[in-house]
């Protein structure tokens, strides 16, 4: 056996390029942002600015409201295929999973390119909601806020029926016979049993969903056209279009602490699912 | 298991058959409406062409951003492959204070947003033009979520795999270091490559980092694909994204057939 002090100099070695990598790109440039949107002159007058200014609350409102629509669409969708997937006692439960993540395999911009060609005015979803009288002859689903949900639900709905599906394979099926033969119908089972003892792993894979949502760029900047006011745009917008650094600094403060207060009860959560389900 | 023969199965049935129409119909009708014979995007299409794959073949854009992207796409998962690689063998092999906090750090891009990392980096690179702009830049920043991506597929792996048989080679009288590649390297392989894998898709597919900081010149595919969404909803779009489908689809039967070997 080798020393301790040589072991450790093995073990340091073998850190120091992560470690390298991650000082100099992630703490460095995170700390950076902070400084630069907080000017020694005026510290928090950026933070004023987005705070005080309706149309920046607008911004941060609907971002959150996205996040909100988005999560339950997923929800609701995903629960019952990951349940069904997860009890599926066929050989081709595996396939059907499968192709269920397939589109985590695409990227975001090729999967909002083709929501993109079904809400144009000629589109597909657009004719046919043209048809049925509710909305005027010109519509289009594109640029709308509804549009982004439904786009944005379909990409992240992969996500949310994975985390879900985990969840429910670690739950004894037995307990869903055993209110049933209790005389619950399976209606109530599938509430009072399934998705009582799936609560961590639904507001784990809620959380993961919701924050990806609030902080989304590609999808609600193609489906959302020109008038996408998300976070994730107006901070594109500002960086890249207006160069207002220290703005756009502060407005990816803004989302990063949104995005770490949801990881963290997330990690917490997810860590309960687990005890949970041992 | 609730019954599917009863009506309540088929409420749920039905509604999952919903579910997988709206996850994977957009990606058919994509691929459907690239063989239109139209000079608009028509779905269902009309007529049968491959005017718009020959357009997009013969488009020095689209072939160049292809070219770029398996360029950045190769080196991020080599790079974060053999970075990520190390430090989950020092993570899992070694006992040193902070172990557990900093493998939480290591990992803590992963739940960040990807955009608020581009914003960061790139006010970071105006200041400290520390690495050349263009691809180089493009790569160190993939590997910040590289990195992590191949720490968490390596370190359940690096936990799962039989320390005696390590230990058991050297009793036979191999060094710690012949052991880890004589022994340990080999049962780590399919680890290895679902976590290289991992990495190049995340790297072919990111949009958001490759959009601040990547050059005209070198500019991946999937800004190429943005910029051309957003001007026009032009067929050719439509072609490279079926095409983009269809090597995601022989990827995936591909590592699938590998898993099951």
């Amino acid at each position: 056996m080798r020393s301790g002090a040589a072991r450790g100099l093995i073990a340091a070695g073998l850190l120091a390029p992560a470690a390298l990598v991650f000082a100099v790109l992630f703490v460095w440039p995170q700390l950076g942002l902070f400084l630069q949107s907080m000017p020694a002159a005026a510290p928090l007058a950026q933070y004023q600015r987005f705070l005080g200014d309706g149309y920046y609350l607008g911004v941060l409102g609907s971002s959150l409201m996205l996040g909100l629509c988005v999560t339950l669409v997923t929800l609701v969708l995903g629960f019952p295929l990951a349940f069904l997937l997860a009890r599926a006692e066929t050989r081709w439960a595996g396939l059907l999973l499968l192709l269920t993540s397939f589109p985590l395999w695409v990227s975001a911009v090729v999967r909002s390119f083709a929501w993109m060609v079904l809400f144009f005015r000629n589109g597909v979803a657009s004719r046919f909601l043209q048809g049925t009288g509710l909305v005027p002859p010109d519509f289009q689903l594109i640029g709308t806020f509804s549009g982004v949900v439904v786009a944005l639900a379909q990409v992240l709905l992969p996500i949310m029926i994975v985390t879900l599906y985990a969840v429910i394979r670690g739950i004894d099926r037995d307990l869903e016979h055993a209110a049933m033969n209790l005389g619950a119908s399976p209606a109530v089972a599938l509430w009072l049993v399934t998705l009582r003892l799936a609560r961590g792993g639904v507001l784990a894979g809620s959380l993961l969903v919701f924050s990806l949502s609030v902080s989304a760029f590609a999808t609600p900047s193609l489906v959302g056209g020109a008038r996408a006011h998300f976070m994730a745009v107006t901070i594109y917008e500002q960086t890249l279009e207006l160069l207002d650094w220290p703005f756009a600094a502060a407005i990816a403060a803004i989302l990063l602490a949104i995005s770490l207060s949801v990881a963290l009860t997330y990690g917490r959560l997810l860590g309960d699912a687990r005890e949970q389900a041992r | 298991m609730i019954s599917l023969r009863h009506p309540f199965g088929w409420v749920l049935r039905l509604l999952a058959v919903l579910t997988f129409i709206y996850l994977l119909g957009p990606l058919c009708v994509i691929v459907a409406a690239s063989f239109s014979d139209t000079g608009y995007l028509a779905f269902p299409p009309q007529g049968l062409s491959l005017r718009w794959y020959r357009q997009a073949l013969g488009d020095a854009r689209y072939l160049n951003g292809f070219f770029v992207s398996l360029r950045l796409a190769g080196m991020v998962a080599v790079l974060a492959l053999v970075i990520g690689t190390a430090a989950a063998v020092a993570l899992t092999r070694f006992r040193f204070p902070g172990r557990t906090v900093l493998e939480a750090f290591f990992l803590s891009p992963l739940v960040l947003p990807g955009l608020v990392l581009a914003v960061a980096l790139t006010l970071f690179f105006a200041a400290n033009p520390i690495v050349p702009p263009g691809m180089p830049r493009l790569v160190v920043s993939h590997l910040l979520v590289g990195v992590p991506l191949v720490l968490r597929v390596m370190l359940p792996v690096l936990r799962r795999v039989d320390r005696s048989i390590e230990e058991a080679a050297q009793n036979l009288g191999a060094s710690p270091l012949h052991a880890f590649f004589l022994v340990t390297l080999p049962a780590l392989r399919p680890g290895l490559i679902a976590a290289a894998a991992l990495a190049f898709i995340f790297s072919f597919d990111e949009v958001e980092m490759a959009l601040f900081l990547g050059s005209a010149r070198d500019a991946p595919l999937t800004v190429v694909l943005y910029g051309a969404a957003q001007m026009q909803m032009d067929p050719t779009v439509a072609a490279v994204s079926s095409m983009l489908i269809l090597l995601a689809l022989a990827l995936m039967v591909a590592q699938q057939a590998y898993a099951q070997r």
